[in-house]
């Protein structure tokens, strides 16, 4: 690929330079739930946005092309959990539907490539073309199912989908070689260098994020943010919900799965593993970590948590103790992610934040919505 | 197939279900009363088998019943640890703060145990007293799977008493309905929650001490079972103690029917069963609409 060529495709997208999602309102990153603050737009002009953009997708080629091969396989890795954590973010953010089974699609795309080099020894485009259409087939049927619940039910079934599809791939070995899973040289020949699969998963990032900001800024993308903030209201409006949370959930099923065709470009590899919970927890994580106020905010998160992981592993093995130290402090001081730091979070300075986790009303202090206000439990 | 084969495989997933029930109940309850998910509680579990299977190795003898009594405790001093330190700060946030802080700390927990008890599994063999079978006709019932069973079923009933019958199980009813009125009558209600939270933590600590004679102990447990007590609790509809016990009987049916049927589909039964659930009804079966 090219670098004017690149330069060009980044200008068409406004991917990473928009700061047109919400932001102020302190509670602009919560989805779901009524009387929540409404959502303030900041934008920034069209014209400096896509000058940022082409100066980082600039700084990311030129960092291909000088970093050792180590670090350029970091920002690999890096690649294709931002396609994933944005594409999960059109339910999240946008939606306010919490998917914790968006593994199912990321393991879709994946194993589409794998499978269909493992049994038919085909050319790994036909399974990368096919692979977003599949997970994006996959996303009807499951949509159709599981947009029925609601909230925490809504989650809890996209994790039983996700443990479905990862025990079968467990245990009919016949298929999918079980445990072990599939590796191989399915990739291009070219693209096992590390920095053409980088260029080429550059490439492919800018075209997705693109559409995803495309989708987002669209009318069906405001009308997806209106029915997150009040679902009686908007279907009082005439809006059919499920319909546009079921096309919400086919697209990012579509990107999940690019996403996991992005694994296969850096790991030549799928497994079960690429299917269960802890996947899945992934992007949503990346997306609270980065911020969901914010466009870019899960890509963010996604660039973050890749880095960070790499670079404490090579210190200590004690990475699963300090990602979970940070998950906990994260939660407590900055629910909003980093990007409602940067835009300037409603928190307090650190002493104020201090003072309210010891009386333990730091969540309490969101005010606006009486905590015991909707209860009730069946016993 | 006759029915003896089919009452030995029932019996064998019932137990199971028994040590799923207390994970579940501890679960649903939590999260009745103070509308959190808390995804450590899974770690709570594999905390009591930890403990319970260290207090049976530390001495010779039969040392089943003291760690069956000391190791929920133990879990109970965690939970309460835990409530105070982090859950009652995250209880009015959003459930993805939750999720994030909770799964916080069940990577740390994880991390804790493989440190104190490192990756190889611990094995805890069966009480003397229990270790035999019972012969009915010509089928053997392994007498703990018939304990374990019964345990459960005593625990259910113990949990509908505390709840239907105390005080305190009232005015954890009443602090579902109507927190603010409930503080107003002069009821501590942070310190209701931290009991609630210590009563779950109590049945997540003896779920796990019960089920180590079954199977192996290691770091895996924690976050294995936590996907099937979701399952569970969300079958019989979350918050419905009664609607856990229920969707632990479901499980136990669908896997003994999958063990004896489709054994190579075994495994999924327990998915299977929650989306042919929610599908039919969207809250679960005991479950009412949320929002």
């Amino acid at each position: 690929m090219s670098l004017p060529e690149s330069r060009e495709r980044g200008a068409t997208s406004a991917g990473a330079g928009d700061r047109g999602g919400s932001a102020g309102g302190g509670a602009a990153g919560v989805p779901g739930g009524a009387g929540r603050p409404s959502v303030v737009m900041v934008s920034v002009g069209r014209s400096s946005r896509l000058l940022g953009t082409a100066l980082l997708v600039v700084a990311l080629l030129v960092a291909g092309s000088v970093l050792g091969v180590a670090n350029v396989e970091i920002l690999l890795d890096a690649l294709q959990f931002t396609v994933f954590a944005m594409a999960t973010n059109i339910l999240i953010g946008y939606g306010g539907l919490i998917s914790f089974g968006q593994a199912i699609f990321y393991g879709a795309g994946a194993y589409t490539i794998a499978l269909t080099w493992y049994h038919f020894r085909l050319d790994f485009w036909y399974g990368f073309v096919a692979a977003p259409f599949v997970g994006a087939a996959m996303a009807l049927v499951v949509g159709l199912i599981v947009l029925r619940t609601r909230g925490l039910y809504f989650a809890l079934l996209t994790l039983a989908f996700a443990q479905l599809l990862y025990t079968i791939a467990l245990q009919q070995i016949g298929l999918t070689n079980g445990s072990t899973g599939i590796f191989g040289s399915m990739v291009p020949s070219w693209m096992e260098d590390p920095r053409h699969a980088f260029y080429f998963s550059l490439g492919i990032t800018v075209l997705a994020l693109s559409a995803l900001w495309a989708v987002v800024h669209s009318p069906f993308g405001l009308t997806l943010r209106a029915i997150r903030e009040n679902r009686e209201r908007a279907e009082s409006l005439g809006v059919n919900v499920f319909r546009h949370q079921l096309l919400a959930y086919v697209i990012a099923g579509f990107f999940c799965a690019l996403a996991g065709t992005l694994f296969v470009v850096y790991d030549s590899a799928s497994y079960p593993s690429l299917l269960d919970w802890i996947t899945s927890g992934f992007p949503v994580f990346m997306v609270v970590i980065g911020g969901m106020s914010l466009f870019y905010g899960p890509a963010l998160g996604a660039l973050v948590y890749t880095v960070a992981y790499t670079l404490i592993s090579r210190v200590t093995s004690e990475w699963e103790l300090i990602f979970g130290i940070v998950l906990v402090v994260v939660a407590l001081l900055a629910p909003q992610g980093l990007a409602g730091l940067m835009v300037g979070d409603q928190r307090g300075p650190p002493l104020a934040i201090a003072r309210r986790w010891m009386s333990g009303s730091l969540a309490w202090a969101r005010g606006h919505q009486r905590p015991w206000a909707r209860r009730r439990g069946p016993w | 197939m006759s029915w003896g084969v089919v009452a030995v495989a029932l019996l064998t997933s019932l137990s199971t279900a028994a040590s799923l029930f207390m994970v579940a109940a501890g679960l649903t309850l939590i999260f009745g009363a103070m509308r959190v998910i808390n995804l450590a509680h899974g770690s709570l579990y594999m905390y009591g088998a930890f403990i319970a299977a260290t207090i049976v190795g530390s001495a010779t003898g039969d040392t089943f019943w003291y760690a069956l009594a000391l190791a929920p405790l133990a879990v109970v001093v965690l939970g309460t640890l835990l409530e105070v330190g982090l859950m009652r700060r995250v209880y009015r946030a959003d459930h993805l703060v939750q999720l994030l802080a909770t799964y916080g700390v069940l990577l740390i927990l994880g991390d804790l145990a493989l440190q104190f008890w490192g990756a190889s599994p611990l094995s805890v063999s069966s009480p003397r007293v229990l270790s035999g079978s019972l012969a009915f006709q010509h089928f053997t019932f392994p007498a703990y799977e018939l304990f374990l069973t019964g345990t459960g079923v005593l625990v259910g009933l113990a949990l509908w008493f505390l709840l239907a019958r105390t005080s305190l199980g009232w005015k954890v009813r009443a602090s579902v309905e109507d927190a603010e009125l409930l503080a107003v009558r002069g009821t501590n209600v942070k310190l209701l929650y931290t009991v609630v939270f210590a009563i779950g933590a109590f049945l997540a600590g003896l779920g796990g001490a019960l089920i180590t004679p079954l199977q192996g102990v290691d770091t895996g447990l924690g976050s294995s079972i936590i996907v099937a007590a979701f399952v569970v609790a969300v079958i019989g509809g979350l918050g419905s103690i009664a609607g856990a016990a229920l969707g632990a009987g479901i499980i136990a049916v669908f896997q003994m029917a999958g063990a004896l049927w489709l054994p190579a589909w075994e495994p999924t039964s327990l998915y299977v069963a929650m989306i042919v659930v929610l599908a039919i009804k969207p809250w679960g079966l005991l479950g009412v609409r949320d929002r």
